[in-house]
């Protein structure tokens, strides 16, 4: 027989404010294999139906899952019960809009914050349906969908100690996704453009270096790294016309042998 | 209530749904799309292998052309596609891959040079061209004569849904997340919009549009194994089932992948049994050699799903607290095969199953992966029924597949059919004046009203207790193996689960009531499904009958259409010529032997892949 | 890509001040303390580097432009600092239930900037009003109460030195991820020498006579 697991749950409903945010207990026993996302379930079909959560495609892929297990945000989805203590302490991602229990708005967070980095291909060109694909290095192509492989799950926003104390910061998702657009030859925006989207202290000056987000990020995206470069390719756009360009362009290329 | 007004409204916002919106809002019309969830959440998201699209680009796939695109697709349907519809498809899918990397997809390209690639488990050797390299690449897929899917790395689903999105917000489309459609907004003649619950706090909000489309992907969740994500419960089918004039076509047309893995059914791919891996009994006997003396775990993968539910009946399946199963053993390939040929595999081992398929048996099942019916829609994407209904991607039966879709043409489906329906839903906005009622608006809502109110005073049994007792249904009687005696068992007692569904209750507003008030619907769909299963006395492609093998061309060369009358226990069952024409007469596949009963063609239904009719 | 011309709109630098200050404090301090730590070899080297600093009138005009520059980089850096009502609260909290290392450092990084920021102050008063520098003024202040104040002190400007310049590193780029355990380790053991050489030092000059 399994263990006897003990979950603390944080309940709260925003429809219903009069009844105070509380955890509550639920007891489960453990089968082999489990994850939090048969857990949770078994918890509302079997004790009480009330209890609210996200799951979509619960295979790590959706990003829909984002909770903080135990202190630490993660996807519940691919979270195994055998990896944990007994005793389960569940809380909803902090930062994002509470919907109610363990459900957060990222949906509407992450569509803002899309709008305000224009997350698409900055480009002139018009599509031509009769004419071949641009080419493209394919080892570009691995680097970009490297970067593309954000789930927008908005574990690294919660763990960001920055976005807690500062509501308007923009988190590491979305410099990761800006950087991703800087190394794409087909988006025509310029260190300048980047400068004017993340140039100040609700974009890459907020971020503390805190690197919690590179951290927690369920699908390894290498945060640190893209904060890094994006963090260095805008201050160093932030003093032209007061630091020489020889000296400007030597510090772009120094450190970690990244693509700039 | 509140009420929203838009020229397009778009019941799902996957890639599909998106793909349409893209189109119509690039057109300078106003588009709102609806989501149960966040967009980029869809279960679009989740498609790993690729998009079919004849682009030539690869050695493995030098002198593809959507002609040999087209007769893959549909020796694939066992015949069971409309061919107006698939070549449409083998044509646009080229230029629909070249105008998403021209939004932005990272495809992976081609790199000239020798490599090393795999055929059936083996290495070989081939030189990609000079001149074609940074084009987009291709690789291999099963049933198909060229290499041809597109895709990028093991994330094409992702990766294009997000380039998707990307336009989205660029062109500014409102997207209302958190949003059930329960019903749609029609006066009999023409669809007005629908009505859906707000997730965030119950509230039925309107939407009146002059054209909809339902994009709700499939309906895998009336099985209880299923590869599909929580959401796919059928929504946009149902809505078009319950208004009694829509259609569903081929609802007994449902794809089993033979290894889901349990408890969670993630897929582990078929290069596991490709490259050598065996299925196990509870005795850890290797029983497929038994059923399938010459291929063993490597024959078509119907057959493999059939001989696994054919052994677990047998009592020899594996018992677990996720139901039963059996092993899948690739322990014998060793250490470095598995953690790199097989990365994929391994890393969902140890990630959800907590199982390290170095040293320990993988539990699999077969299980639901895809349906190819849907809402029967014509080549425009117009459903039948309703006029200014439209509908797109694995939710329709634009009907590409048949009665069983090749690997990557139902992704490269999404953004084809979106492109083209998309093209269409212009057209008809161009064309044509609407009036909104608000009247029939009233009733919808209305309606939705009742049944809220029904199942909160409802005392009968929850949501939970009927969903999984029609799921078990599904699994039991109107799975892999099919026969006329399961199947009149299955249609019994959904007929009883769906008579139930009167006084079920649903005390708690949140989870609980959407999932209550999409109950009666899926049991619907299932019945549907169970139904023009038990009619269909054929074998064809994924519906499988045992006590009528053969493909059955002189009878059932036909398209199943179900309707819902208002009130009844059963659909109303009608058949459809399957296609036109045929571009390319009825044969043998070449794969899955199987017994033909011949259908005889006049001379004049036959035309050439070029010709225009 | 990068034009020459001036870029329009209002240019957010106040990171690159911080940063630049930063690090000129950074090379300062390692400089400095191993001056001091001259003393562990023979207190009349440390009394010689000092006279030679004063004779060029280095001491006189660097102590007042560095206890500017360390406002200056405080000031900057402070706009990061939890102030508001409740910042402090929630970020403790934060950092407790995430057992985050980094996030601790940046923690560590605020405290020892508030000490550093009243320390630098009396520690160049006092020095600078009792000219000439020399060991053995040193040790009557250190007699004096003032070694307790170098205990904190001491340990707060290495440490908040020494995670400066790890963060920096991380926050540039020029420490990569991969790197990133090697690096923070490397740092541990650098601050540890400065350490041992600063109590060395302090030692030498508290037993001078």
């Amino acid at each position: 027989m399994g263990r006897n697991l003990k979950f603390e749950i944080f309940r709260y409903n925003p429809l219903t404010p009069d009844i105070q945010p509380c955890m509550r207990t639920y007891r489960l026993e453990e089968h082999p294999s489990m994850t939090l996302f048969i857990a949770l379930n078994m918890i509302r079909e079997r004790q009480d139906a009330s209890l609210q959560f996200d799951f979509c495609c619960r295979a790590g892929i959706c990003g829909s899952c984002g909770m903080v297990i135990n202190g630490r945000p993660g996807l519940a989805c691919h979270t195994q019960t055998c990896d944990l203590p007994n005793h389960i302490a569940l809380h909803p991602l902090p930062v994002f809009k509470l919907l109610g229990d363990l459900c957060v708005d990222t949906g509407v967070w992450f569509r803002n914050m899309g709008t305000k980095i224009e997350s698409w291909i900055h480009t002139a060109k018009a599509f031509e349906p009769s004419v071949p694909e641009e080419r493209m290095d394919n080892a570009l192509a691995n680097h970009i969908f490297e970067l593309d492989r954000c789930i927008e799950c908005g574990c690294c926003v919660g763990a960001c100690g920055t976005a807690r104390m500062r509501e308007d910061f923009i988190g590491a998702t979305a410099i990761n996704r800006l950087a991703r657009f800087h190394i794409d030859p087909r988006d025509n925006r310029s260190p300048a453009d980047f400068y004017d989207i993340i140039g100040d202290d609700t974009g890459i000056f907020g971020c503390m270096g805190l690197l919690a987000c590179d951290n927690v990020c369920p699908k390894n995206l290498p945060l640190q790294d893209q904060l890094g470069i994006m963090r260095r390719m805008v201050t160093i756009e932030s003093v032209r016309g007061i630091i020489p360009a020889f000296i400007r362009n030597k510090l772009q290329g120094c450190g970690c042998k990244q693509k700039c | 209530m509140r009420v929203y007004h838009s020229d397009v409204l778009c019941m799902g916002a996957g890639l599909a749904g998106e793909r349409v919106a893209v189109e119509a809002a690039q057109a300078g019309f106003s588009v709102i799309c609806l989501s149960i969830v966040p967009p980029r959440r869809s279960h679009s998201s989740a498609a790993q292998g690729g998009m079919q699209a004849a682009l030539g680009n690869s050695i493995m796939g030098e002198g593809d052309c959507p002609e040999i695109h087209f007769n893959d697709t549909v020796k694939g349907s066992d015949w069971g596609c409309d061919q107006e519809v698939a070549r449409l498809f083998a044509n646009t899918a080229p230029i629909a891959m070249r105008e998403m990397a021209w939004m932005g997809v990272p495809w992976n390209r081609v790199v000239p040079g020798e490599h090393t690639y795999f055929k059936g488990g083996k290495p070989f050797q081939a030189m990609e061209k000079k001149e074609n390299e940074g084009l987009i690449h291709s690789r291999a897929f099963g049933g198909t004569a060229k290499w041809r899917t597109c895709y990028t790395s093991d994330g094409t689903g992702h990766a294009v849904l997000f380039t998707l999105d990307n336009r989205m917000l660029q062109l500014g489309v409102e997207v209302h997340d958190r949003m059930q459609a329960e019903i749609l907004i029609h006066n009999g003649e023409r669809c007005m919009g629908c009505v859906a619950r707000d997730l965030r706090n119950g509230e039925l909000v309107g939407y009146f549009a002059k054209a909809t489309l339902i994009a709700t992907g499939g309906f895998g969740r009336i099985y209880r194994a299923t590869t599909n994500a929580v959401i796919c419960d059928g929504g946009g089918q149902i809505t078009a089932l319950e208004t009694g004039v829509v259609p569903l076509g081929n609802m007994e047309a449902v794809q089993f992948h033979p290894t889901g893995t349990v408890p969670t059914d993630i897929l582990v791919t078929e290069g596991c049994r490709g490259d050598g891996g065996t299925l196990l009994d509870v005795n850890q006997y290797r029983f497929m050699p038994d059923y399938e003396p010459e291929k063993g775990e490597l024959a078509s993968r119907d057959v493999v799903s059939r001989r696994m539910t054919e052994h677990m009946r047998k009592g020899l399946g594996v018992k677990s607290p996720y139901g039963e199963h059996l092993w899948l053993d690739i322990r014998h390939l060793g250490e470095k095969h598995i953690t790199t040929n097989l990365r994929e595999v391994y890393d969902i081992c140890m990630h959800f199953l907590g199982v390290n398929p170095i040293h320990q048996l993988i539990p699999v099942r077969p299980t639901q992966h895809y349906s190819m019916g849907g809402v029967r829609t014509d080549k425009d994407g117009a459903a039948y029924g309703l006029r200014g209904l439209f509908s797109a991607g694995e939710a329709a039966c634009w009907d590409m597949h048949g009665f069983n879709r090749l690997g990557g043409n139902s992704l490269a489906e999404t953004i084809v059919a979106g492109r083209i329906v998309g093209e269409k839903v212009v057209e008809f906005l161009k064309g044509g004046v609407s009036d909104f009622s608000s009247q029939a608006l009233d009733d919808a809502a209305a309606q939705v009203q009742g049944r809220i109110g029904a199942l909160r005073r409802g005392r009968g049994e929850d949501c939970y207790t009927l969903r999984n007792a029609m799921q078990d249904v599904m699994m039991e009687h109107v799975g892999i193996f099919r026969n006329g005696k399961d199947l009149q068992t299955g249609v019994d007692k959904l007929q009883d689960i769906l008579a139930r569904c009167k006084t079920m209750r649903a005390s708690h507003g949140g989870g609980e009531l959407s999932m209550a008030l999409r109950v009666p619907g899926m049991v619907k769909l299932a019945l549907c499904v169970a139904y023009g299963a038990l009619q269909r006395v054929e074998s064809r492609g994924a519906h499988a009958r045992e006590d009528y093998p053969e493909r059955n061309d002189k009878d059932w060369l036909v398209r199943t259409l179900a309707t819902w009358k208002e009130g009844a226990t059963l659909p109303t069952l009608n058949y459809e010529k399957v296609t036109p024409f045929f571009i390319l007469p009825p044969g043998d596949r070449g794969y899955g032997s199987g017994k033909i009963i011949p259908g005889k063609l006049e001379d004049g239904d036959i035309v050439s892949f070029a010709q225009q009719v | 890509m990068i034009a020459s011309s001036f870029p329009a709109g209002a240019r957010s630098r106040l990171d690159f001040w911080q940063v630049a200050s930063g690090a000129i404090l950074a090379l300062f301090i390692c400089v400095h303390l191993i001056l001091e730590g001259s003393v562990v070899i023979s207190p009349k080297l440390t009394d010689g580097i000092a006279w030679l600093l004063e004779a060029t009138c280095v001491a006189q005009i660097a102590a007042p432009c560095l206890v500017l520059l360390i406002l200056f980089h405080f000031w900057i850096a402070a706009r990061k600092m939890p102030f508001r009502a409740g910042e402090l609260g929630v970020f403790v909290r934060h950092s407790r239930c995430l057992r985050e290392a980094d996030t601790w450092l940046w923690l560590v990084q605020v405290f020892t900037a508030v000490v550093i920021l009243a320390g630098a102050f009396f520690h160049v008063y006092t020095v600078m009003t009792d000219l000439p520098i020399t060991v053995a003024g040193s040790a009557k202040r250190l007699h004096s109460g003032w070694m307790a104040f170098h205990a904190v002190f001491l340990p707060c400007v290495i440490l908040h030195t020494g995670i400066g310049i790890y963060r920096l590193a991380v926050k540039f780029g020029i420490c990569s991820k991969a790197a990133r355990n090697r690096v923070r380790a490397t740092i541990w053991i650098v601050m540890g020498c400065y350490l041992t050489l600063g109590t060395l030092a302090l030692s030498r000059v508290w037993f001078l006579e």
